[in-house]
This record gives structure tokens, C-alpha cells and sequence, in this order.
């Protein structure tokens, strides 16, 4: 085949290729979808749907002003002022358009198919973004890598209607278009890339990591000597717009100046003003003035920028580090602070086996590439080099950020993947005779691609006379640059073979791991019988269904935080506390009710209005995520606000042990919680009852309740519901009346 | 250097006080309880002193400590060194006890707070009494006179608070009333590690700076993360042999991390030398064995990674060579 009609294919098949990731990539994601029903996952997504419905039926405004009177009760929350809001736009964009097309699409599918579609879009945009570090070729492989990777997949299924998902493509797109804007030193694209930062910053807390990053390379390529116009132009441009665009989104508001997050990249601003500045001097001075201008100047900007930041600092008009933020450098930090960071399970440090079941072979394939990236070392990767440094090391600290390590590790797999099929592919004749040519002419020694790199680098001032004529004679005399063919094809053979099984391999591994870990809504529990067959279990559906069907329509439902996202979604009622955590004292104070006996939490439960309690109780199928083992959290963060009523001491057997038997203390045999999880639960099995998930034979006789009445238990018992009696109508307490009416 | 020979002379100078002080007393009648009590501390004191602030105890010692009257609190570490008995937290936490026992001994005033340690082997009557049947644990007795509960239920409860000694020091603190601060002596191999690191990591970026960078970071990278969790070494397995993998999917060990890393490092070392290495070698007959020599050492490598994954997880279906 002639090299145009090889062009003229591949100008049609890179389209064709890139249309089928993006399916294969949508379509991986739609486990949960075949296997359930096209519903909302988890719990957050579940906040983010209730606001795009509102976003939907009330319109923009009316959402940005929207106090949430039915969360967080008797306090409310500002929804508007401390949301995201980049998804609920976004979705709730789709939806109209759709609508306008006459395309009846219920607000629901848009949300559950939201991120699948804009992986398809990462997916494409892993393309660009490798296209520009090595080739279109590797950027086919980067874009099927990224689009099947489960660290990705992990956050992107259809259903998980979450910030992530369309924030990792924003971030990798952003990416792209910093790098193209460093290489071309275009204001356009120094435009668009802030363009898409302030989208990333409307979708995802994560924006901070580019407002880091990017700072970060540009001060990388200075240090390196490689300060240009195109970077002076693109950064400025960059962070001149990002930061005002990214200050109109409520949520952020003044952070850009105030938090030490951002000061990163004012820094950098500042320190590129100053090095275009000296630039432009040195034109006009003599060099030997201009060293003692220099000198003088560094040390009198860099004294004065520490002493005003840390001034700044220590008065308070530049906050410190965010607690999460902390926990990032300082992995004891959250344990012993902020427990309700602790307690959630995904801002704990990563083990080996989360790395190797969410990347499989391009987590050792990624060190290669980042090797290819020093190799060859222009400003673009440089900038990989740095990103894949930190992400890893965030990665490392907090399960969650393996999010953004994926895409960094599918790029510079992808560079070295490619590079191997180029070496082992290579046509031998082309070769040969390009190696031919090389053993005449020893001075050019290196192949055609390395040497056209070198040429293009800019130099590092002061040392162009020393460095440049060194490689050569190196060179020359090691023979260590002169690159041959594969000679034999069976070597080629063998390698090639290889890697495309391995190929195979990393195609099923992601889709084990897809349809196996990810793919699961967590409303809805799959289990299997005994005899292979499915067994659903959708105890939560239909508890919140009974809340929403049963109750007043301003119930107040008092549960612990992991639920308050989900029951204000389905049941529409009135929740205390939910995902939101930004009250601890609330949290603390439903944690107190339940750790407490009836008699302490009773008062408490009527000054806040509760009408019901709802808690999830695992001991009948075995759910190990229950209260029960939750509950240990709800009494830490309980002891955090209220150390002299709830102890956690007292709720461990003299063995130190958490017990729920006939062992258990009686501190904990009180408890709200305890009473509530085990009442009746002996009955169900005439006095014999094993506790599934802590493996206990409880007491024939189970705890007995006077303030609460059972309402509801759904069909595994997995989710109980209690309605908080009235004060008695004759006055007496509420366990004298009980007693009574036996 | 200076700090331990500190120690020594304020050892010995304390012991010295303390032995003129308790032989000036013995002169005096003994019928008044609050000379014997003076005399005991005095003496448990100096017993102390001598021994970097831990009284090491048996059954019979305990008995004496412990008889009443008594003024003084007292933290009673029950522990099982011994190799025999394979306890790792005993091991971890005996350096930090030892630690704020020797923070107790730079205290002004040492009467009110003892430190005592009681090792299985010499007290297994005491661990009967109290019905202890772990190890470490650590009891706080206060004073005989004080209305008090059983030192039982105020045990220091490792889970929550942890094997740190400054999270002990403040439990004993809140206790005892006293004020023991925790001096860590600096840890030379740290700040050497630290130190090294720092020039690694000036080294690296000089590297990149000139272009001959051919350190992958993130090869290191994957030995330092390990650390941030600081998990125990390797851990004695049932049959007494040491395990290297950790189960369970979310626990590893620290040679468990440097098994990996390695492997990693041979992984991403051979598809290097597959790209970088095998097309620089002139003689073909080389170039094929060390291109099959770099593809099988990939292979087998990864087929070993994948069976210690499945070690790790069981349900795992895949295998590669085996």
C-alpha cells in the first residue's frame, strides 16, 4: 500500500476507532442498568438529583437562591451558595435541549446516563491529550485504556450521578488544552483552558489540583530555564481569566485569594511577571548590571512575598490548609481531629491491591511511560511527569484520589505501549536503511524522531557552550544512541503475540472488575441463592417508599448522616442530618440521641421535632454495613461535642471488646441505638437469634421500648423505622404508661 | 550523645540523693504512717530512677508496690516480651512506655506517679488475679486512699487511643494529675533517611534539569507509599512461620509493599529494556535473546504478581503462565 492510501485509511479509521471506544466505554458502564433498572446510585447522586430536579421544574434562578427548608432541620441549608453546580447544569442543559428537539427524555435517564456519556467524552479527550505527547496512535491507546480503566469506571457508571462524573473529563480536557496553549503560546487557548477550568471548578472540589498543577509546571519549566513567551502568554492568560470566572461560582467565592490552596498559583503569576519583567530589562542593560540587578531583585521579592504571606497567614486573612486538605500530607492528622473525616471510608489510604484491581497492567506500564517522558523531556512532559508524581502520592494517601491518578497512568501507559508496538512493528526495510545511513553518517547519529526533538528544545541560557556539544562525542564513542531494527521476526513475533494478549487480559480484567465491584447501585442488594438463582433485595426502596406514602408530608425523620441524602430523594421528608456534614454539632447531637438511654434522648428527640427514627439493621441477611457497626462512629463524633454525656469507654466490656450479646455493657444495652436494632429481633426466631454480621447469639429476652414505637420494618429487616411517641395524655412518664397498658 | 551522658550524671545524682535521704530516714521512728509511706515512695523512687523511670516488677514485687496505704498512682504495664509469646504490640508499645516513664523521671516532683511493668513470665499470678488474658495492657492504680473504681475498667484502651507515647502521657496526665511531657530522643537512621532524601530529591530534579534523567520517581514512589500506613513488617503466622501477605484485600505489610515494588520495578525494568535497551544491541543473535529474555522475565513476572493478587483475592479468575 502506498503511504497516501495508508494516510487516507487511517484519516477514516481513527474517527471509526474513537466512535467505538467511546461505545465501549459507554457501554461498560451499563452493568447496573441491565442487571437492576436505570436508577440513581449510592448516596450523594441522590442530592445531586433531588437539586436538578429542582433545578428542572423551578428553573436557574430560583435554584441559585434556593434555601432547602426539608435538610438539616431547624437550620435549613443555602443549597445554592454551597453546591457544585456544574452537574445539575449541566444535566438539566441536556435535559431542556432535548425537550426543545421534542425529545420527551425523563430528567431521571439524563442523570443515570450523564456520566457514561461524558466518559466517552474523556475518553476522546485522553486522545487529544496523548496526541499531543507522542502521536495520534498512542492516543488511540490512551483513549481505549482510559475509557475501560475500573479507576475510572469506579466513579462513572450509569446511575452514579456524581461531581466525578464529568469532572474527570473536564480535568482531562483542561489538560489538554493548557498543554496545547504552553506549546503554541496561544492567548486562545490560555482562554479556553481557563474557560474549562471554571467549568471544572463549577463541577468538582478536585479543581484544586489543577490550580496547583499548572502553577506547578509553570514554575517547573523556569526553574528549568525554559521561561518563554508562549508560557508567559498562556499562563497569564490562564490564570488571569480562571481566577475571576472561577470566583463566580458561589461556593468558591473569595477562596482564589484568601485559602492557601490557591496561593500556589498567585504566586506563579507574580513570579512570571517579574522573570517577563527582568527579561525585558536585560535587553536594555549590560549583562554585568543585569546580574546585580538580578540578584538584588530575587532577594528582595522573595524576602518580601514570605514575610507578607506569612503575616497574611498569621492574621487570618489567608486561611491555613482545610482539614481534608491536611489529611492529604498528615495521614494521622484527620484520625485524631476530625473524626467524621476518618469515618468515611474512602478518604483512607490505598493498599497495593486497590492499585493493582483498578489499573491492572498499566500500573507498571505507567512508570515506562513516565521514563519515555524523560527521554524525551519537552515542556508537555514535563508536565506529566509532574502530574503523575503527585497524583500518585495523593492516590497513595486517599482511596478516592485514585480517580486522578487513572488518567495520567492510561496516558503514559498508553506513550510506552505504543512506543514498544512501534519498535517490534517497525517495517525492517525502512529500518535498515534508516540504520544504514546512520552507521555512514556517525555524527547524525540518533533516530530521525529523537534527533528532530532535540533540535526543537529550547536551550537553557549560560549553558549552550558546555552542553550541547557533549552528547555527540558520547555518543559517537559508546555507540549507545545508534538504534538497529529487530532482526529476527521471531522476536517480533514473540513480543508483539505477547502484548496483544495482554491486551486481552486488561480488556477482562476491566470488565470483571466493572461487573463484579462497580456495578452495584448499593440501594439495591443482589445476593445469591443456594441455588445459584438472584435474589433482590430492595429493603431501602420500599422503606422510603413507606416513609413517603405514610407519613405527614413535614415528618421530620431523624436517621444518621449516610441516609439523610437518600430519604430526603425518595421519601421526600424532612431529614436532620445528611451527607452534607458541614454541621458537626447537629451530627454530634443526632449521635448523642442515639447512644444515650431513652430517658436522656427522649427530650432531646421532642426539641427537635422528630416524629421518626430510621436505621438500618443488618443482623437478619448479614449487611455488615449497618448501625450497628456505624454506631461505634456515632458515638465518637457523639464524644467530640458532648464528652461529659456519651463515653465511649463505657460502650467496651471490661475486655475491651464491642460487644452486642448477653456480654454487651449496660451502657450500651441502654442505648437508643441498641434498643432499636434488636427490639423484637429475638422473637423472630422464638428466642434463638444469631447476629449475622457480628457472628453473637443474642438474649432470648431482647430490650424493651417505652418512648419509641415500632412503625415499619421492611421485609429483611434491613431498614427499621420508630415513631417517637406523644407525651402521655394523663402526665405520667412515658415507661410508667408503657408498664401500664401490659 | 550529650543527652544520654545527661541522663546518666541526673541518674546518678538523684540515686545518690535518694539513697543519703533513705538512710538518713531509717534513723527516725518508724511508727508514723507517713514515714513509711515517705520511705516506700522514696525507695520505689530510687528503684525507678535507677531503671529509666520503669520499676520492673514480678508477682511478689507487684504485691509490695501495690500494698496498702499507698499515696502514689501507679501505671502497671502488663506485658509479654518473650519471643515465646510472639507479641507484637508488645514489642511496639515497650519503647513508648519506656519513653514516657523516662519523660516521668525529668519531672520536679516524682512522689504522686510511678511507672511499673510486669512481664508475664515473672507474674503469671497477677495476670490470674486480674484476669488479664491479653497483652500489653496498662492499669492505672490511684492512690489506696482515693474513692475510686476498679483500675479494671480504667484501662488504656489501645484501639482508641493508640500506641503512641504522647497519647499514653496524656492518659496518664489526665490521671495522675501530673505533667510528663514526651521527649523523643532524634532518631539518627530517620533524620539520615530524611536527609538523604532531601539530596535524592535535589539529585533528581538536577537529573531532569540536565536531561540525563533515567530515574523513574514513581518506581520509589511505591516503597514510600507503604510507609505513610506504617504497617507492621512481616507478621508470625499460625504455624510459627513468618507470613509476607497480608489477607484480606485493604492490609498489607511492609515486606509485602517491597515484594511488590519489586516486582513492579522488574515489570516496568523489562518493558524498558524492551524499548530502550534490545534495539541498541548490534548483534542479532543478542538482540533475540534478550528480547526473549526481557518478554519472559515480563511474563513470568506478571503471572507472580497476579497469583500473590489472588493470595490477596481469592475470587479472582485470571492467571497468565500459572
Amino acid at each position: 500500500m502506498s503511504t497516501e492510501s495508508t494516510s487516507t485509511v487511517a484519516k477514516v479509521l481513527k474517527p471509526t476507532i474513537l466512535i467505538l471506544i467511546a461505545i465501549v466505554a459507554i457501554a461498560s458502564r451499563l452493568f447496573s442498568i441491565i442487571r437492576f433498572e436505570s436508577v440513581i446510585h449510592e448516596f450523594d447522586p441522590w442530592f445531586n438529583y433531588r437539586t436538578t430536579q429542582h433545578l428542572v421544574k423551578n428553573g436557574f434562578y430560583d435554584f441559585w437562591n434556593w434555601f432547602d427548608e426539608k435538610s438539616w432541620y431547624p437550620l435549613g441549608r443555602v443549597v445554592g451558595g454551597t453546591v457544585y453546580p456544574g452537574i445539575m447544569v449541566t444535566s438539566a442543559l441536556i435535559h431542556n435541549v432535548l425537550h426543545f428537539f421534542n425529545f420527551p427524555v425523563d430528567i431521571r435517564n439524563v442523570c443515570v446516563f450523564l456520566a457514561p456519556m461524558f466518559s466517552g467524552l474523556t475518553a476522546f479527550s485522553a486522545y487529544l491529550l496523548t496526541k499531543e505527547l507522542k502521536d495520534s496512535s498512542a492516543g488511540l491507546l490512551a483513549a481505549a485504556f482510559l475509557g475501560v480503566a475500573p479507576g475510572y469506571i469506579s466513579r462513572s457508571v450509569a446511575g452514579s450521578y456524581d461531581n466525578e462524573g464529568i469532572a474527570i473529563f473536564l480535568l482531562v480536557f483542561t489538560f489538554y488544552l493548557w498543554i496545547k496553549a504552553v506549546k503554541t503560546g496561544s492567548a486562545f487557548f490560555g482562554l479556553m483552558t481557563a474557560l474549562f477550568y471554571f467549568y471544572m471548578v463549577s463541577a468538582w472540589g478536585g479543581y484544586v489540583f489543577i490550580t496547583n498543577l499548572v502553577p506547578l509546571h509553570a514554575f517547573t519549566l523556569v526553574l528549568m530555564g525554559r521561561f518563554s513567551n508562549r508560557l508567559y502568554v498562556s499562563y497569564s492568560t490562564f490564570y488571569a481569566v480562571g481566577t475571576l470566572l472561577s470566583m463566580q461560582i458561589p461556593f468558591v467565592g473569595f477562596q482564589p485569594t484568601r485559602t492557601s490552596e490557591h496561593m500556589a498559583a498567585l504566586g506563579v503569576f507574580g513570579l512570571l511577571q517579574l522573570y517577563a519583567f527582568a527579561e525585558l530589562v536585560r535587553g536594555y542593560v549590560s549583562p554585568k548590571q543585569f546580574k546585580t540587578l538580578l540578584k538584588g531583585g530575587i532577594a528582595s521579592v522573595a524576602i518580601v512575598s514570605v514575610v507578607i504571606l506569612t503575616l497574611l497567614s498569621l492574621t487570618g486573612v489567608v486561611a491555613p490548609f482545610t482539614g481534608r486538605f491536611y489529611s492529604l500530607y498528615d495521614t494521622g492528622y484527620a484520625k485524631i481531629h476530625i473524626p467524621i473525616i476518618a469515618s468515611v471510608s474512602e478518604h483512607q489510604p490505598t493498599a497495593w491491591t486497590s492499585f493493582f484491581f483498578d489499573l491492572q497492567m498499566l500500573i507498571f506500564l505507567f512508570p515506562a511511560g513516565v521514563y519515555l517522558c524523560f527521554k524525551e523531556l519537552k515542556d508537555e512532559h514535563v508536565f506529566i511527569i509532574l502530574y503523575s508524581v503527585f497524583a500518585s502520592y495523593f492516590a497513595g494517601v486517599m482511596v478516592r484520589l485514585m480517580l486522578t491518578l487513572t488518567p495520567v497512568v492510561c496516558v503514559s501507559a498508553a506513550i510506552a505501549y505504543s512506543t514498544l508496538l512501534d519498535t517490534y512493528l517497525e517495517k525492517s526495510d525502512h529500518v535498515l536503511a534508516s540504520s544504514l545511513r546512520d552507521a555512514a553518517a556517525p555524527s547524525d547519529t540518533s533516530d530521525s524522531k529523537a534527533s528532530g526533538s532535540s533540535s526543537k528544545k529550547p536551550i537553557p541560557k549560560g549553558k549552550t557552550p558546555e552542553t550541547e556539544p557533549k552528547p555527540q562525542p558520547k555518543s559517537s564513542a559508546t555507540g549507545e544512541k545508534k538504534r538497529f531494527p529487530i532482526f529476527n521476526w521471531d522476536s517480533r513475533l514473540v513480543v508483539i503475540l505477547q502484548l496483544t494478549w495482554f491486551l486481552f487480559m486488561f480488556a477482562w480484567h476491566c470488565t470483571y472488575v466493572t461487573s463484579g465491584s462497580y456495578s452495584s447501585p448499593s440501594i439495591v442488594l443482589a445476593s445469591r441463592n443456594q441455588d445459584g438463582s438472584q435474589m433482590i433485595i430492595d429493603d431501602f426502596r420500599e422503606a422510603y417508599y413507606w416513609l413517603r406514602k405514610n407519613t405527614k408530608e413535614d415528618a421530620k425523620v431523624m436517621s444518621w448522616w449516610d441516609y439523610g441524602y437518600q430519604m430526603a430523594g425518595m421519601a421526600n421528608i424532612t431529614t436532620l442530618v445528611d451527607n452534607n456534614t458541614w454541621n458537626n454539632t447537629h451530627i454530634a447531637t443526632v449521635g448523642k440521641a442515639m447512644a444515650t438511654s431513652e430517658e436522656v434522648a427522649y427530650p432531646l428527640l421532642r426539641r427537635h421535632d422528630v416524629d421518626y427514627i430510621l436505621i438500618i439493621f443488618g443482623a437478619v441477611i448479614g449487611y455488615s454495613g449497618d448501625d450497628i457497626n456505624k454506631f461505634l462512629w456515632m458515638i465518637r463524633i457523639a464524644e467530640g461535642v458532648y464528652p461529659n454525656e456519651v463515653k465511649e469507654a463505657n460502650f467496651f466490656t471490661s475486655r475491651g471488646e464491642y460487644k452486642v450479646d448477653h456480654d454487651a455493657t449496660l451502657t450500651m444495652k441502654n442505648s437508643l441505638m441498641y434498643k432499636m436494632s434488636y427490639y423484637r429481633f429475638a422473637d423472630l426466631y422464638g428466642g434463638n437469634a444469631v447476629d449475622h454480621v457480628r457472628g453473637a447469639r443474642m438474649p432470648s429476652e431482647g430490650p424493651s421500648l417505652s418512648v419509641l414505637e415500632e412503625a415499619y420494618s421492611s421485609e429483611h429487616f434491613l431498614v427499621r423505622i420508630y415513631k417517637v411517641k406523644q407525651p402521655d395524655n394523663l402526665g405520667r412518664n412515658l415507661k410508667d404508661a408503657t408498664a401500664f397498658d401490659k | 550523645m550529650g543527652f544520654s551522658t545527661r541522663t546518666l550524671f541526673l541518674t546518678v545524682t538523684l540515686a545518690l540523693i535518694a539513697f543519703l535521704a533513705s538512710s538518713s530516714f531509717t534513723v527516725d521512728a518508724q511508727s508514723n504512717v507517713a514515714d513509711v509511706l515517705q520511705k516506700k515512695i522514696t525507695s520505689l523512687q530510687a528503684k525507678a530512677v535507677k531503671n529509666k523511670g520503669v520499676i520492673e516488677l514480678d508477682s511478689l514485687a507487684f504485691d509490695e508496690v501495690m500494698a496498702k496505704p499507698r499515696n502514689y498512682s501507679m501505671a502497671i504495664l502488663f506485658t509479654a516480651i518473650g519471643p515465646e509469646y510472639q507479641c507484637v504490640p508488645c514489642l511496639n508499645f515497650d519503647p513508648e512506655f519506656k519513653l514516657v516513664a523516662s519523660g516521668w523521671s525529668k519531672l520536679p516532683d516524682k512522689t504522686k506517679m510511678l511507672f511499673g511493668s510486669l512481664d508475664f513470665k515473672v507474674g503469671q499470678a497477677v495476670f490470674q488475679k486480674f484476669g488479664m488474658n491479653s497483652a500489653p495492657s496498662v492499669l492505672f492504680f490511684p492512690p489506696s486512699d482515693s474513692i475510686s473504681s476498679n483500675p479494671l475498667s480504667d484501662r488504656y484502651d489501645f484501639s482508641r487511643n493508640g500506641f503512641t507515647a504522647e497519647s499514653f502521657a496524656n492518659w496518664v496526665n489526665a490521671r495522675a494529675g501530673t505533667d510528663i511531657k514526651v521527649r523523643r530522643p532524634i532518631d539518627i537512621v530517620a533524620l539520615a533517611v530524611k536527609v538523604l532524601g532531601v539530596f535524592a530529591l535535589i539529585g533528581t530534579i538536577y537529573l531532569i534539569y540536565t536531561k540525563a534523567g533515567k530515574l523513574s520517581s514513581s518506581k520509589y514512589l511505591w516503597s514510600a507509599l507503604s510507609m505513610i500506613r506504617n504497617p507492621p513488617y512481616t507478621i508470625q503466622g499460625r504455624d510459627g512461620r513468618p507470613g509476607f501477605i497480608a489477607q484480606g484485600f485493604q492490609n498489607q505489610f511492609g515486606l509485602e509493599t517491597q515484594i511488590v515494588a519489586v516486582l513492579y520495578a522488574i515489570l516496568t525494568g523489562s518493558v524498558i529494556s524492551l524499548i530502550g535497551v534490545v534495539p541498541k544491541i548490534e548483534n542479532p543473535t543478542m538482540q533475540r535473546m534478550a528480547v526473549w529474555v526481557s518478554m519472559g522475565l515480563f511474563a513470568f513476572m506478571f503471572s507472580v504478581l497476579i497469583q500473590i493478587f489472588r493470595v490477596k483475592n481469592p475470587s479472582y479468575p485470571f492467571t497468565l503462565m500459572f
